[in-house]
């Protein structure tokens, strides 16, 4: 028997790939061909070997080894990307401006003559929580629009157009929370700030036709500076100082009407 | 079973913290052998498990309450397994160990080749086919389990991976062979 059936035949014969306009010589060759037939039928076992492989065990505990490490990008994922993504974009910087504003004006309203003995206190606590909220409800979303842009494919390279816009209004929200804790002299934020800012813009001025290398070296360059965790230090940090505040803020007498 | 209750599912879209962790302990060990699979690679599939999970809690809220779950998760962790093996594709390419294809596998270590009657004696097969499967390239193994344990046809493995039709039959021709070489001494008994 000549013309003998390729492997590549044989091949697509078993996943029932052969083309219909080859069909009928292929089938009519193996019913006449021992040769054929037979490389045919080893083949099929031989890929039979492979189905009766058991899976691959994961190890012992590998659960729980799962949710701890996804547990912390569960809750960056479920709190500050959707509701600060989901403002309209104007009101992102000012929904900002408008806590600093707050916060400054709690802090000067607080500094009046009116004043008695337990008000710059409590004042300065309202000041440094407004802040704190500011931060806290900013790093969250730049925390979880790093971890996106860091987890995701390289090749979707239209994934950082879609955010150019709202990495910008984070880069306005940054500046204005930076300036109002420089005037606080919270030095360590400033600094972090900074660093993200940096990151921030570059995303926000990448080129449309940004590459896949320049993509990577992005990735690359926020996973050196560790940003991602520094932000979700400072971001836990901001949490449980609030928490300690409200405590406190909870056992201080509250203070009467002056009228 | 517990792992089919939809109550679970019901409950985890929405927000219920604990439900989700019922899920992802149920399922976590079926995804990781369904990436391992794909990826070959221990690191690579612990990485697409959480890739996996991280997909699913973004996007719980659309999946439909009649569709089955699990199919759902599988569907996530090929496509995450797939994403990973892409970014990928360009580093592999640079050093395709085409050599693996040029000899006979004896010629390239018959001392590692275990006797038909040594395996069968050991039940050791799985254990070569887990080796014959470390002989494809990432590109190969991809190809080859989603043609032929996920039953996709060669065009949908060529649209999942991004090739054209006849690179899509080019690496599933040539992980087939490897298989083939590899384990045609057992396919005899």
């Amino acid at each position: 028997m000549t013309n003998h059936l390729s492997d590549d035949e044989l091949i697509l014969h078993h996943y029932g790939e052969t083309t219909p306009t080859d069909l009928a010589r292929v089938t009519g060759h193996l019913s006449s061909c021992d040769d054929c037939r037979s490389a045919h039928d080893q083949l099929g076992r031989v890929l039979a070997l492979v189905d009766t492989a058991p899976p691959v065990e994961a190890r012992p505990g590998f659960e729980r080894d799962v949710w701890a490490r996804l547990e912390p990008q569960l809750d960056a994922q479920g709190r500050g990307w959707r509701q600060w993504f989901g403002t309209p974009q104007w009101a992102l910087a000012g929904a900002v401006g408008a806590l600093v504003m707050v916060a400054f004006m709690a802090g000067r309203l607080s500094n009046g003559p009116a004043t008695v003995s337990p008000e710059p206190l409590q004042a300065v606590n309202l000041t440094e929580r407004v802040l704190r909220a500011a931060v806290g409800d900013h790093l969250d979303s730049t925390q979880m629009m790093l971890v996106e842009l860091v987890n995701g494919d390289t090749g979707h390279l239209d994934q950082l157009a879609n955010e150019q816009a709202r990495v910008s209004d984070l880069v306005a929200a940054s500046r204005v929370i930076r300036l109002s804790a420089a005037q606080s002299g919270d030095v360590a934020i400033v600094d972090m700030l900074e660093d993200i800012e940096r990151v921030l813009i570059e995303i926000a001025n990448a080129p449309a036709d940004v590459t896949s290398n320049e993509m990577s070296d992005l990735k690359a360059r926020i996973t050196a500076e560790d940003l991602i965790f520094r932000v979700r230090v400072v971001a836990s940090e901001m949490r449980q100082q609030d928490r300690t505040d409200r405590e406190a803020g909870d056992r201080m007498p509250r203070r009467l009407p002056t009228s | 079973m517990e792992e089919r209750d939809p109550s679970v599912v019901a409950r985890a879209r929405d927000g219920d913290r604990d439900a989700f962790r019922m899920l992802v302990d149920q399922h976590s060990r079926y995804i990781y052998a369904l990436a391992h699979r794909m990826t070959g690679s221990a690191q690579d599939a612990e990485d697409v498990v959480q890739e996996a999970w991280l997909k699913v809690h973004k996007q719980l809220s659309r999946f439909e309450a009649r569709a089955d779950f699990r199919t759902w998760l599988h569907r996530i962790t090929v496509n995450c397994s797939i994403d990973l093996i892409r970014a990928r594709r360009h580093r592999e390419d640079a050093h395709d160990p085409a050599d693996l294809e040029t000899g006979p596998l004896s010629e390239r270590g018959a001392d590692q080749q275990p006797t038909p009657e040594r395996v069968t004696a050991s039940g050791q097969i799985s254990d070569r086919v887990q080796q014959a499967l470390g002989l494809l390239t990432a590109l190969e193994r991809a190809a080859f389990t989603l043609r032929h344990v996920e039953g996709m046809s060669i065009d949908e493995v060529g649209e999942k991976l991004g090739l054209k039709s006849s690179a899509t039959k080019h690496s599933v021709f040539r992980a087939v062979r490897k298989m083939r070489h590899a384990l045609a001494p057992f396919a005899q008994l």
